[in-house]
């Protein structure tokens, strides 16, 4: 067996839960395992669903022949995204870099390595998403016999394309990074920027795309979906190689992927070393000079412990921070182009009055401030550290108080001044302002005490890299996951009951609804503390 | 067997925290780094066994040179850092595997010296566990096997008595003597002096990321304990400097 293939079965076994299973004797800990399995397969199963759901739609439409295309839409941009948050982190700065580096493997193969872990680690996405939309397809299209193995074996190539691209991103963010003094500060603003851009990018696809004049909703998403295979060449050759099934595009597709990895890695690999050794070293400025010290009380000082931890992680910083970044952009950016214009563009000159939306503007910034709660990842993230509070004299009822003040010191500026932006600009009354102010902080306060009970329920603290609870923890797609489709369901509810409902006593009542579910989450915080 | 020449390795801000410096460790030699917290030592040793980049100077192992050649260097070498970081998930002998399996070593080899050391060390019964469930010393000692599973010319060791019990440290110290004479060099930083001075037939003296004395055990005592050298006029000299 090859050194490669060491590696990768390696760091493979070593977060494999059946093995975990295998040695672990602890019985609650076997049980969590069997109970993660399960809502990973429910999820899987979810997402199958969606997709099977989708296609039926789309062949209801008679627009089934856009599904191919769409399939290698999704599962590129999921590909990118997944692998353009973890490159740091997975990539680089990685917990067990010195060990790695120490044995006899080139800087290329653990590079190359940690890429094909990243990209098994994800595959079952991918493939719940191929193959359900490849059973739909099938169901509506009739395609040949030989589009299924085709459609399967592309399967496994499509990813790697986009996650080759987030990975060289990530490299060349990290690369121009270590060429600061504060390198990890570099990295993060780097990395959020890109993620602002490629956020501002769909709006720009949008209004390309729009310039076709394109008509109709449906003609909309075959044209979008064949513009986009136009641009991005690969979910071309997948389209080509399902419904023609074109030779020359089924060697494109898997011989630019295996040349990308070859090159990509080949480059990685020469600056792999100094780059790690900038992003894992700091050097001590001595320059300390001792001042009078202030006093703080437990809850806050825990809260600046809890901000340090953030900014002190490029991957933390970036997931845990986008969303009250985003907010306070969309703030900005109303207050700039204004409210209409912005619904304008979103609801693509639908004609309707803009002010039955103002009761959804405290869940419309919550939907970005909510995305993520750092109450959720941050009792997993004390990790090895956890030792430091169990062995303080302070309750852990205080410990999480601390934690969620933090959150709230995240989140509340953020959707005050973007709840202010937005109103200002949507000219919302007074009083109609403050009320949605206060819904907008009673939604923080839920969303910091919700995300802190699954943060508890969920806590993992044997993890090898801080990427496994930020991005792919339970606790993390527990409080996200459901959050985000209420979010969603609410924003319309709101619309609709604000056609026939008075704002200001609908915006009350969801003041008080939700104040309920956050005494109800922050009890359970309580409780749960007690617990443990 | 390892040669640093000049070896500097400067921070982003300018600051040096290894500052010119040069040793030779020869087959044979047990080598003692010492020096403060922050002296440079863990900089030092990064970088001797590849992982820490560094521009200026050279570092030679068995006449391959690091930055050129560090498969060369790597396939001779064996590194045990302060606080090893292992795969948590895996069990010991999967561990001790992985390790095997990278330098290639046959089946009946690796049963044969995970066997030996693991007896020695006493955590046979253990190597079926999670590492997870591994005390401080008991990874330190899985650590140690790790390095010892090749047969390395050269044993790189970075605070390697750090939460060993007193019988493993001893059993440490044993193997350490059995490699040297058997042709083998060790390198090691240690903040325990008594140990250097027991164990050590040179030693190299480093403070604020430079060399300040370098030499046979004798030549850097004078005929008084390592602490005394340690603590007194090397350092004095050097804080008039």
């Amino acid at each position: 067996m090859n050194k490669s293939m060491i590696l990768l079965r390696t760091l493979l076994l070593s977060t494999s839960q059946s093995n975990i299973y295998r040695h672990c004797r602890d019985k609650k800990k076997r049980g969590k395992i069997v109970g993660g399995l399960i809502g990973a397969a429910l999820l899987y199963a979810m997402i199958m669903a969606y997709c099977i759901v989708m296609c039926i739609g789309y062949g209801k439409a008679g627009i089934i022949d856009a599904a191919p295309v769409m399939c290698a839409l999704v599962i590129s941009m999921l590909a990118f995204l997944f692998t353009f948050f973890k490159t740091n982190g997975y990539l680089f700065n990685f917990k067990e870099y010195d060990m790695l580096m120490s044995l006899p493997f080139e800087a290329r193969t653990v590079a190359g390595c940690k890429f094909l872990y990243m990209y098994i680690k994800n595959l079952p996405w991918y493939l719940s998403i191929s193959f359900a939309m490849m059973i739909g397809y099938g169901y509506y299209a009739h395609p040949l016999f030989f589009a299924y193995p085709i459609w399967i074996v592309l399967t496994f190539f499509l990813p790697g394309i986009p996650m080759l691209i987030a990975s060289f991103l990530g490299f060349l963010i990290a690369r121009i990074s270590t060429g600061f003094r504060k390198t990890n500060i570099i990295q993060t603003v780097l990395t959020m920027v890109f993620v602002i851009f490629c956020f501002s990018l769909r709006f720009i696809i949008e209004d390309v795309f729009k310039n076709n004049k394109v008509e109709a909703t449906l003609d909309k998403t075959s044209e979008i979906t064949s513009n986009a295979a136009g641009v991005y060449l690969p979910a071309k050759w997948f389209e080509d190689a399902v419904t023609e099934s074109s030779v020359s595009s089924i060697l494109m597709l898997i011989g630019i992927s295996v040349l990308l990895f070859a090159v990509t890695f080949r480059v990685v690999g020469n600056s792999y070393r100094s780059i790690n050794s900038s992003l894992k070293s700091h050097a001590a400025a001595k320059k300390y000079k001792m001042t009078r010290q202030k006093r703080h009380n437990v809850v806050n000082s825990i809260a600046f412990k809890e901000y340090k931890r953030l900014v002190g992680s490029t991957s933390y910083t970036v997931n845990g921070a986008m969303g009250e970044i985003l907010a306070i952009l969309l703030g900005l950016v109303t207050l700039i182009i204004g409210f209409d214009r912005i619904v304008s563009v979103v609801t693509s000159d639908a004609p309707f009055d803009h002010a039955i939306l103002q009761p959804a503007i405290p869940f419309i910034i919550y939907f970005f401030i909510g995305m993520a709660a750092t109450t959720a990842m941050s009792p997993s993230l004390e990790g090895k550290n956890y030792w430091i509070i169990q062995s303080l004299p302070i309750e852990k009822r205080t410990v999480y108080q601390g934690k969620m003040l933090f959150n709230m010191y995240l989140t509340v500026p953020a959707m005050a001044f973007a709840t202010l932006c937005m109103c200002i600009s949507a000219k919302v009354p007074v009083p109609d302002t403050l009320l949605y102010l206060v819904l907008g902080f009673a939604l923080c306060a839920f969303s910091t005490a919700w995300g802190c009970v699954c943060g508890i329920k969920h806590m993992r603290l044997d993890w090898e890299n801080e990427i496994e609870v930020i991005k792919q923890g339970a606790a993390v797609a527990i409080y996200m996951l459901p959050n985000m489709f209420v979010v969603m369901g609410l924003v319309v509810l709101t619309v609709i009951l604000g056609i026939r409902m008075d704002h200001r006593l609908l915006a009350l009542g969801f003041i008080i609804i939700t104040i309920l579910l956050t005494v109800l989450s922050y009890l359970r915080v309580m409780a749960l503390a007690k617990r443990s | 067997m390892l040669e640093i020449k000049n070896y500097s390795k400067t921070y982003g801000e300018g600051k040096k925290a290894a500052d010119n410096v040069s040793l030779t460790v020869e087959s044979g030699d047990i080598y003692g780094f010492i020096g403060h917290n922050g002296a440079g030592k863990s900089t030092t040793i990064r970088a001797v066994v590849g992982v820490l980049d560094f521009t200026e100077g050279e570092i030679f192992i068995d006449g391959h040179s690091v930055k050129d050649e560090p498969m060369e260097c790597k396939k001779v070498t064996a590194y045990i850092p302060d606080n090893p970081d292992l795969y948590e998930n895996l069990t010991g002998i999967q561990y001790l595997n992985f390790v095997a399996d990278v330098f290639g070593i046959s089946a009946a080899e690796r049963e044969y010296r995970i066997k030996k050391y693991a007896d020695m060390f006493e955590i046979t019964d253990s190597l079926g566990d999670m590492i997870s469930s591994y005390s401080h010393g008991m990874k330190q000692k899985a650590a140690i096997i790790s390095a010892l599973i090749h047969d390395p010319k050269l044993m790189v060791l970075d605070e390697p008595f750090v939460g060993l019990d007193p019988k493993a440290a001893f059993t440490l110290k044993e193997i350490m003597r059995e490699m040297c004479n058997n042709g083998a060099a060790i390198f090691f930083s240690t903040h325990v002096l008594d140990v250097a001075e027991k164990l050590c037939n040179k030693v190299a003296i480093i403070k604020q990321g430079r060399i300040i004395a370098t030499g046979t055990m004798e030549e850097i005592t004078e005929g008084h304990s390592l602490e005394e050298a340690f603590l007194g006029d090397a350092f004095r000299e050097a804080d008039h400097e």
